[in-house]
């Protein structure tokens, strides 16, 4: 009995000692990140926000002087993680700390949104391009505190129609041939897709659902080519899956001439080195510039930010740097990501210091009055927050070269823009 | 018409590479009435020794070395226990082997410099990845399976589910997780008539393994070898009271479903790429043995062709219908027919009952 | 040519079935075993034969030593391969789906050489019925024919000598006589046999020397014409004792448990 006395006793004194110096308020944010998991590893992310939030508590000034307290989870690409660890935090950091949170694309849970915009009501940086969230049907008026670093997979696709639309170049109206992985952000947008290319007068040949499990793409292109498709729309892919680069390769060679286009994940480092001579001609949408070429060292140095993340990554993480596939950074694009949530962050909670308001609130109403560059990032162009998605999207041709080197054939190159900058908040659909 | 000759064709080519792997499935399952779970990452890590041998990939020495101790513990347990060598050959012995394993893993095989003709060179780096995926696969027999000899068949499944995690993790930690590009540049024999089209890939896919198929039935029928993995999948105990050393067979068994195993792999990973999230394919062998017959070796043929053939015609015929994904399902919804009405499978044996 | 000495075998750790068992077979013998059900003569086989690992059972005490060296704790192919000991075990050990020939073939494995089919032919000059049954399954064989196949599949082997596990088990009384005496006719070319049995009687006619096993040990032991003489023996395992006993005081140990053929 006494024993179980001593024990509370020194349990309280422990947590009296523990909340004692904690007086002073803090900034907190939260990120999650899916560096481990099923679809492999990718620490690049979490790379790219330590040093991130390192220069900004550092170098960058922090906000205003003050220093930010961070918290990087790891997910692990499952959901339940995901919103497990944002209800930790939420319990363990009152609301006055903990300003910001940012998840990755598992956004569109349905308890993650009712926590974050009816319960507590936090301002989220989201990194899926959900149009289910941000789309028409979505919006700022119905998911408040949901921001999006990127447009929607739906202006995605339309944006590739239109595209279509410019060029088409052969007679008739353009055949285009929708495939889509049978996964949340596979089915998100392309139903908006394939309406706008209808209302464009488009021919839309087939729909077809590509799993992530085929080891096979021959049924889908005999269906492409019997329907004698110009276009191809292939969405909601990793450029590193194994799956993408059988469809290119086995597309190329079963369908004559065909034009395979891309989303945002689809346009990457990835795609070229497993795809190859594939995918040469392939043309695809980013929200991003593209930054990471083969070689390396040919980087598009007009672009700051792109610039910057090369410095960062040189500076802070050489070896990495140079290991490359070999267990370093892999793509340039994943290390950005995690520095432009560490900017993100920093802009934002300076925008709401400034306006004396450093509380949940106040960063919302920073984040929808902010207009900014970020860091040249969009070749200069500013965009708005007013739909709660940064609406900036450019749409690029890839390049590929086989090079022997040594005695293995790679594959060099890199994906160039062909269109300027576009904000699809300005363009009329 | 042409439509379906089509579908037909492609049907039967994917079927004989699952008809592969549900042969890799058989014979273990007749030699020690387990289930191999781990069959998917016995499939990434042939095509990965293969990748290794035919790309010249080198790894690094803190990956290279443990693998290479690894193959001189091996070689040296299996010289000195099963052949029963001195104890002064087996060791020498087994450092050479893991010292090659281990030059091989960490500068490369170099044949690309050396051969230019890629056909020369496949047919030079696939008996060497089989032997490799062979040695693999009797190494994992070792350590796993053999301790159990003479338990329940249910605990050796488990463990080979087991394995198959670790396998995974094991392929991750070496070759990591994203994709390689694979090609194989063997001599195209695309053929192309009229609408008719069928690619070079999948042909040759269906050729390779049918003659694989046809090699391991000419071992198992044929040869002596082939005689004692029959007589002791019938029965361990009888065969061992008769000299047949059946914890050698056993781990003989499996280096040979492991080699089959990558010959699939290859097959399947020069489609496109090679990643280690294409273990699922493995899975593709369980409607192919549960349709044939879990002991029947013909029966992973048929199986396998029937498999590959309700996939093509799900995946031309039905899906556009409306029903995206049947694909995938079809084969299932076929095998709960086949069970229905033979339970045992098409060609299950039907046990000898004496009069 | 092969002795045991003070052998103890445990299964499972803990199911002690050989208590300390000595017994020794001398060269061009045919050795006759005998004991109850349980008595562990088959255990006695598995542990010469080294396959007791296979059954979970363990040596923890004694020797099994043939031609002077240690043979505890080698492989059973080791076994045969390097001392030419063979065990036919109970129950007709031979492969069901595998023909006869390739009954035959399968058994020859440890010492594949050229001469495999005189081998065989002189199989078949032994057993005449299985000529004709060559290319059928073994599994539809008569029990008689299995088992001759059986002992068939242990001269493939070129045994020195041979473990014999209860070969009469389930024949009728004309077939046993015949496979007697080919196991005579094969103890006569040459090879040492220690043969365990039930059938007590047509055993112990052929045999030269017999032992008695009761509950892992040996109780009785003597020339095979002897033990046929013997009173207890033929209580307990001929069936044809004096009905009347004087006193159950002067029955022995093993006596008091009784258990018939």
């Amino acid at each position: 009995m006494k024993k179980k006395v001593y024990f509370v006793l020194a349990f309280v004194l422990a947590i009296f000692l523990l909340a004692g110096p904690a007086t002073a308020k803090e900034i907190k944010v939260l990120s999650q990140f899916p560096m481990s998991g099923p679809v492999g590893s990718l620490p690049e992310f979490g790379w790219g926000y330590i040093d991130g939030m390192n220069w900004v508590n550092n170098e960058g000034g922090g906000v205003n002087g003050k220093k930010i307290t961070w918290f990087l989870e790891d997910f692990r690409y499952n959901p339940t993680v995901e919103v497990a660890n944002f209800t930790r935090y939420c319990a363990e950091h009152s609301k006055d700390e903990l300003l910001m949170a940012t998840g990755y694309i598992t956004g569109g849970l349905k308890p993650l949104i009712e926590k974050v915009n009816k319960e507590e009501k936090i301002p989220w940086l989201d990194g899926s391009y959900s149009t289910e969230i941000f789309g028409e049907k979505g919006g700022p008026s119905k998911y408040p505190y949901y921001y999006s670093l990127g447009a929607t997979y739906g202006n995605q696709i339309r944006a590739l129609i239109k595209w279509i639309k410019e060029n088409h170049k052969a007679k008739g109206k353009p055949r285009v041939g929708f495939v889509y992985s049978p996964t949340a952000w596979g089915r998100d947008g392309t139903p908006e897709g394939i309406a706008y290319a209808r209302k464009l007068g488009f021919d839309v040949v087939a729909e077809i659902e590509y799993p992530y499990t085929a080891t096979s793409a021959t049924n889908e292109c005999m269906t492409l080519r019997k329907k004698k498709a110009q276009y191809v729309i292939f969405h909601g892919y990793s450029g590193a899956s194994a799956c993408t680069a059988i469809f290119f390769k086995t597309a190329k060679k079963i369908v004559k001439n065909i034009q395979l286009m891309g989303t945002h994940y689809t346009t990457s480092r990835f795609a070229i080195l497993t795809s190859q001579e594939a995918y040469n001609g392939y043309v695809g949408v980013a929200t991003r510039p593209f930054s990471d070429p083969i070689p390396r060292a040919s980087y598009p140095k007009d672009n700051a930010m792109v610039k910057l993340a090369h410095d960062f990554a040189q500076k802070y993480r050489p070896d990495e740097y140079k290991k490359g596939l070999r267990g370093g950074i892999k793509d340039i694009f994943l290390y950005i990501e995690g520095l432009t949530y560490a900017f993100m962050i920093q802009k934002t909670l300076t925008d709401a210091d400034n306006m004396g308001e450093l509380t949940r609130e106040g960063v919302k109403k920073a984040l929808d009055n902010m207009v900014w560059d970020f860091k040249g990032m969009f070749g200069g162009k500013k965009f708005s927050y007013k739909s709660h998605t940064i609406p900036m999207l450019q749409i690029f041709k890839g390049k590929v070269k086989m090079v022997k080197m040594g005695d293995k054939m790679v594959p060099t190159g890199g994906v160039l823009p062909i269109t300027d900058w576009i904000n699809t908040d300005e363009v009329k659909w | 018409m042409i439509d379906l000759i089509q579908t037909l064709g492609s049907g039967i080519l994917v079927g004989l590479v699952y008809a592969l792997l549900g042969l890799c499935i058989v014979i273990i399952f007749k030699a020690s009435e387990a289930f191999n779970f781990a069959i998917g990452e016995f499939l990434i890590l042939g095509s990965f020794l293969f990748y290794v041998l035919f790309f010249n990939e080198s790894l690094p020495w803190h990956r290279a070395l443990p693998l290479g101790v690894l193959i001189f513990l091996f070689f040296s347990y299996v010289l000195f226990f099963d052949i029963d060598l001195n104890f002064l050959i087996a060791v020498p012995l087994g450092i050479a082997a893991g010292l090659l394993i281990f030059c091989f893993l960490f500068f490369g095989l170099k044949l690309p410099s050396l051969i230019t003709s890629p056909l020369i060179r496949f047919m030079i780096a696939l008996p060497l990845g089989l032997l490799a995926a062979g040695i693999v696969g009797s190494m994992v027999e070792r350590l796993t399976i053999k301790p159990l000899l003479g338990r329940s068949p249910i605990s050796m499944t488990i463990v080979s589910l087991g394995l198959g995690f670790f396998l995974r993790g094991c392929i991750q930690l070496i070759w990591g997780s994203h994709s390689y590009s694979f090609f194989l540049d063997l001599p195209d024999i695309t053929i192309e008539i009229g609408d008719l089209l069928y690619l070079s890939d999948p042909i040759w896919a269906g050729i390779l393994s049918l003659l694989t198929f046809g090699l391991v039935i000419v071992f198992l029928f044929r040869t002596r070898w082939g005689l004692a993995i029959r007589a002791t999948s019938e029965d361990q105990s009888k065969a061992m009271a008769f000299g047949i050393n059946a914890r050698f067979i056993l781990m003989i068994v499996w280096a040979i479903s492991a080699l089959c195993i990558a010959v699939a792999g290859i097959m399947i990973s020069n489609f496109g790429a090679l990643q280690v999230g294409m273990s699922y394919v493995g899975l593709r062998a369980i409607p192919v043995v549960l349709i044939g017959g879990m002991d029947s070796i013909g029966g992973a043929l048929v199986g396998g062709i029937i498999v590959g053939i309700c996939e093509a015609l799900a995946g031309s015929y039905i899906e556009p219908m409306g029903l995206v994904g049947f694909k995938e399902v079809a084969p299932y919804l076929l095998l709960l027919i086949v069970l229905f009405i033979r339970p045992y499978g098409l060609f299950g044996t039907v046990r000898i009952e004496r009069v | 040519m092969l002795a045991i000495e003070n052998l103890r075998v445990v299964y499972h750790d803990v199911i002690s079935v050989l208590n300390g068992i000595s017994l020794e077979v001398k060269e061009g013998e045919i050795l006759i075993i005998i004991g109850a059900n349980g008595a562990g003569k088959t255990t006695l086989l598995r542990s010469v034969a080294g396959m007791i690992d296979f059954y979970d059972g363990d040596i923890i005490e004694g020797d099994i030593k043939m031609e002077g060296s240690s043979i505890k704790g080698l492989d059973a192919a080791d076994i045969m391969k390097r001392y030419g000991l063979t065990y036919v075990m109970e129950d007709r050990p031979v492969f069901w789906y595998l023909t006869i020939e390739e009954n035959l073939g399968a058994a020859s494995f440890s010492r594949w050489d050229k001469h495999v089919k005189t081998d065989m032919e002189e199989v078949y000059e032994y057993f005449a019925v299985l000529r004709s049954l060559r290319n059928k399954r073994a599994g539809y064989a008569s029990g008689g024919e299995q088992q001759m196949l059986a002992i068939g599949m242990a001269l493939m082997t070129k045994p020195k000598i041979l473990l014999l596990d209860e070969p009469s088990l389930g024949l009728a009384p004309l077939i046993t006589e015949e496979l007697f005496s080919i196991i005579k006719k094969l103890n006569e070319s040459g090879i040492t046999i220690v043969l365990v049995e039930q059938n007590a009687n047509a055993a112990l006619n052929i045999g030269i020397r017999g032992y008695v096993i009761e509950t892992g040990r040996i109780v009785l032991d003597g020339k095979a014409g002897e033990l046929l003489e013997n009173e207890d023996v033929r209580e307990f395992y001929l069936g044809s004792g004096e009905k009347e006993r004087k006193s159950y005081m002067d029955a022995k140990r093993y006596k008091r448990r009784k258990r018939w053929l």
